[in-house]
């Protein structure tokens, strides 16, 4: 059965989206709310994110809120901040058990405190709890801090980072510490209404559509609004100007290696999917040009893999390797690469990796999340074909297309973490 | 074929269970409607199974550390095959993972899914091993080795573990260390397959909108026959004392802020099937009832800034061993380590209040519906259950049968000063 969305306009910039899928044991509703990636509110925006998810008027505390939720069996609330090409996306969302399963009706409940959560915070005197704005500033310091944690994400990251850094997709999704102590309880909250009131907002329900949960949704939301934010294209690179190496040292056990390239081939252009066959053919999984030549013939890394970044269009291929296997990995990655565009590789490859592809595709019926993720996903690349179309569309791409694709790749930044030399 | 049938009205799922003619266990799931079909093969062998008596031999031996999940990587490899692609062929994508008690292989797809079963049925079941491949894969794996190693998270668990046990090879890196694996050659790892591949160590549990009937068929004929259907299997565990070896241990890594993990060792272990699993779900709802984010303890520690959204605690156990973690990071991990000791000076009744015990089911509940969404939740937490003689869908029975009685009792008896240990990483 095909996935369908209805779309409802409830006020300016505020749709309400509603995809009927009754086979799971819970009902999703999510609150994704669209703002241009500047560096100017991006910190804002994420401590406001931060400070919201802590309380309501109804549920003053922290510890009031933990446990109605969990009265409410488990609801579970969770607070999602990245970057969607040149956009930072805040996502708010509830997922519960269906009253059938556990005896009890409280779907309106839940959504209610869902709704709380960004339209009734708590408040002091005109301003967001101080309390909470200095806890969680002190959070947000920490966690922006705790990046170099993860090596793997880290290195991506400073990929990403030394390659834009002229570009507003250069900036970090969750904030910068160096902004963090100028903004205080009461200039959030004067930031918090202009978001409330300017932003695209995009309401997504996935579950048992019926009468009283639409009702319980809409209740409220049709607001008085400023004018909303016009939100402005990705801008695409497809050609280098200059070349770059970025190298970190660090006391660490194994290298990343992480190569940055510019494709400029945009989602809506015809050779985007042509593209993503590239990418896996070339670094997509077990199957690919580079695990079969680093990892299987070379033992040269444990995982090695390539991965486009839709809406900005730039592929990144990423790995962990020995500190002295830098030059022959490079070597051999760009030696496949260079196949790749020379469409060494035959209709068996393409055909394995569109399976690929169709499969993890059709999967997200089988996930309320990635349901939710999908609709989004159309709405904000304006993409209006349904699930089954996409998968057709798959199906249909050339190896010609795929080479033209493969051509467009521009090496742009080599990043490497690596040990501290004497 | 006979088969039986189990049904849990709760949660309106089945399971169809029989065995294989030559001894495999298969159980199915059906999950009407879902697009996603899963299946998992696993043998109960995992990191912690390094002292037994091979198949067929009278003495014990004790292999290199790592071996099992070796082991899992080999598999992979076949003479004349490459497995991964003819997975990709059927657009089906595979893989597999070892941890201390189980190996476990598994693949999915959308398309073709009898066609992966066989695949999955005849390579687990034919290991191709030569001196060359073997040699291969110990840069790969030190790879993978390497890369634990720089992630602090998985450091300060292990060295907990180390801190907590002193004999027990769940102290033990499930990879191994790049010297251990060095160790490993083709002979030791066919004795170990040999061992603990035999189809009686084994089971497969198969998810999806799909028909019994013809996956039976397909393990049938896609199985290997094998004249020694192994008894049990002779598996040592050296004697572990009740106490912990050591009280805190330190290490400095590239890290931003000091990461902790404190273990309160289980002293109550030896037994497996509902009584294991009781155990493990009212300590985790002690857990929730001391540490959880609706506790005083998590808001006054959160609020006072000595813990962020990282902290956490969770119950893991086996037959052999059990330990109640609490982790996650801080500028002051010895404060946290003291407000956890102070805590627990408190009587048990004053700690934990039956109606926070009343509300914390109805959430566990709750969490228990929303895994059942997922077919790799349903598929990971059947293995992990049914190696421990437990179905999952006996799992609510269970919960419900829990009384506030047996909440104070565990944690009379579990959460004791003298059995916890602290492991922390600070910055460099």
């Amino acid at each position: 059965m095909a996935l369908k969305s209805e779309r409802i306009k409830l006020a300016d910039g505020i749709y309400l989206n509603l995809i009927n899928e009754d086979k799971f044991k819970s009902n999703l509703l999510s609150f994704y709310i669209i703002r241009p990636l500047s560096r100017s509110e991006v910190t804002k925006n994420t401590l406001m994110s931060l400070v919201l998810k802590r309380a309501n008027k109804n549920y003053p505390t922290s510890m009031e809120l933990e446990k109605k939720l969990e009265e409410l069996y488990g609801s579970n609330l969770s607070l999602g901040i990245n970057k969607r090409g040149e956009r930072q996306v805040i996502r708010f969302t509830m997922e519960w058990a269906k009253s059938s399963y556990v005896g009890e009706e409280y779907d309106g409940e839940v959504i209610g405190i869902l709704k709380d959560m960004l339209f009734n915070p708590v408040l002091e005197g005109g301003a967001f709890l101080k309390s909470h704005v200095d806890q969680e500033r002190e959070n947000l310091r920490k966690r922006i801090e705790n990046k170099i944690n993860d090596k793997g994400s880290y290195a991506i990251e400073r990929c990403i980072e030394s390659m834009c850094n002229n570009e507003r997709y250069g900036i970090y999704p969750l904030g910068y510490v160096e902004d963090l102590d100028e903004i205080d309880e009461r200039l959030l909250y004067e930031h918090y209404k202009d978001i409330i009131r300017t932003s695209p907002i995009e309401i997504l329900y996935v579950g048992r559509v019926d009468h009283r949960i639409v009702e319980a949704i809409k209740k409220d939301l049709n607001m008085e609004r400023d004018e909303v934010i016009t939100i402005p294209e990705d801008v695409l690179i497809d050609s280098v100007q200059t070349k770059n190496m970025v190298i970190d040292e660090m006391d660490v056990n194994q290298g990343k290696l992480v190569i940055g390239y510019r494709a400029g081939i945009h989602h809506q252009d015809s050779l985007y999917n042509p593209l993503l066959i590239a990418s896996d053919i070339l670094g997509g999984g077990p199957n690919s040009k580079l695990f079969k030549n680093v990892r299987e013939k070379e033992s040269l890394a444990y995982y090695i893999s390539s991965t486009i970044y839709k809406y900005k269009s730039i592929m990144l291929i990423d790995s962990g390797i020995n500190f002295d296997d830098f030059d022959k990995t490079c070597e051999i990655i760009n030696q496949q690469l260079e196949e790749l565009k020379a469409g060494q590789f035959t209709e068996e490859d393409i055909a394995k990796s569109v399976k690929s592809i169709v499969t993890n595709t059709e999967s997200i019926r089988d996930s309320i999340f990635l349901i939710s993720e999908f609709f989004f996903s159309q709405i904000l690349s304006q993409d209006r074909r349904t699930l089954e179309e996409v998968i057709e569309d798959f199906k249909k791409v050339s190896k010609e297309e795929i080479v033209e694709a493969a051509n467009r790749l521009k090496i742009d930044t080599i990043y490497f973490m690596r040990n501290k030399t004497k | 074929m006979s088969y039986k049938e189990i049904y849990n009205e709760t949660i309106d799922e089945r399971i169809l269970t029989t065995v294989s003619n030559n001894g495999i266990k298969i159980f199915f799931m059906p999950k009407k409607g879902y697009t996603r079909k899963y299946a998992v093969f696993s043998t109960d062998y995992g990191s912690i199974d390094n002292v037994f008596v091979p198949l067929g031999e009278k003495e014990k031996i004790e292999v290199p550390e790592g071996i099992a999940h070796f082991l899992e990587h080999k598999l992979f490899e076949e003479e004349e095959a490459n497995i991964f692609e003819e997975f990709s062929n059927i657009g089906a994508q595979v893989n597999a993972f070892t941890n201390f008690t189980q190996t476990s292989y598994l693949f999915y797809s959308t398309d073709n899914f009898y066609e992966g079963l066989e695949l999955l049925i005849r390579f687990v079941q034919n290991p191709y091993l030569t001196e060359e491949n073997v040699e291969k894969e110990k840069g790969i794996i030190a790879q993978e080795i390497r890369m634990y190693e720089d992630n602090p998270n998985w450091k300060v668990y292990f060295n907990l573990l180390r801190a907590m046990y002193h004999q027990h090879p769940v102290r033990i890196d499930i990879a191994g260390t790049v010297e251990s694996i060095n160790a490993i050659t083709k002979d030791i790892l066919y004795k170990t397959y040999n061992t603990f591949y035999n189809p009686s160590n084994m089971v497969l549990f198969v998810i999806g909108d799909l028909s019994f009937y013809e996956l039976v068929r397909v393990v049938n004929e896609a199985e290997k026959k094998f004249d020694h259907v192994s008894d049990e299997i002779l598996r040592f565990l050296p004697e572990e004392p009740d106490r912990i070896k050591e009280r805190i241990v330190e290490e400095k890594m590239m890290t931003s802020m000091p990461i902790f993990t404190m273990g309160f060792k289980d002293r109550d272990v030896g037994y497996k099937g509902k009584e294991m699993i009781k155990k493990d779900v009212v300590t985790n709802l002690i857990l929730d009832m001391l540490f959880g984010e609706s506790t005083n303890f998590y808001n006054e520690l959160y609020e006072e800034g000595l813990i962020d959204g990282s902290f956490g605690a969770y119950f893991s156990c086996k037959e052999s061993y059990g330990h109640s973690i609490i982790g996650g990071q801080s500028n002051e991990p010895e404060k946290v380590y003291e407000r956890v000791l102070g805590l627990l000076k408190l009587p048990a009744e004053e700690l934990l209040k039956e109606e926070d015990f009343i509300r914390l089911k109805k959430n566990e509940l709750g969490n228990f519906l929303l895994g059942m969404n997922s077919i790799e939740f349903i598929a990971n937490n059947f293995t992990d259950l049914y190696f421990s003689d437990f179905l999952i869908t006996d799992y609510l029975e269970l919960l419900k049968e829990i009384q506030y009685q047996d909440i104070i009792d565990r944690f009379n008896f579990h959460f004791k000063e003298d059995n916890l240990s602290l492991s922390i990483i600070r910055p460099l």
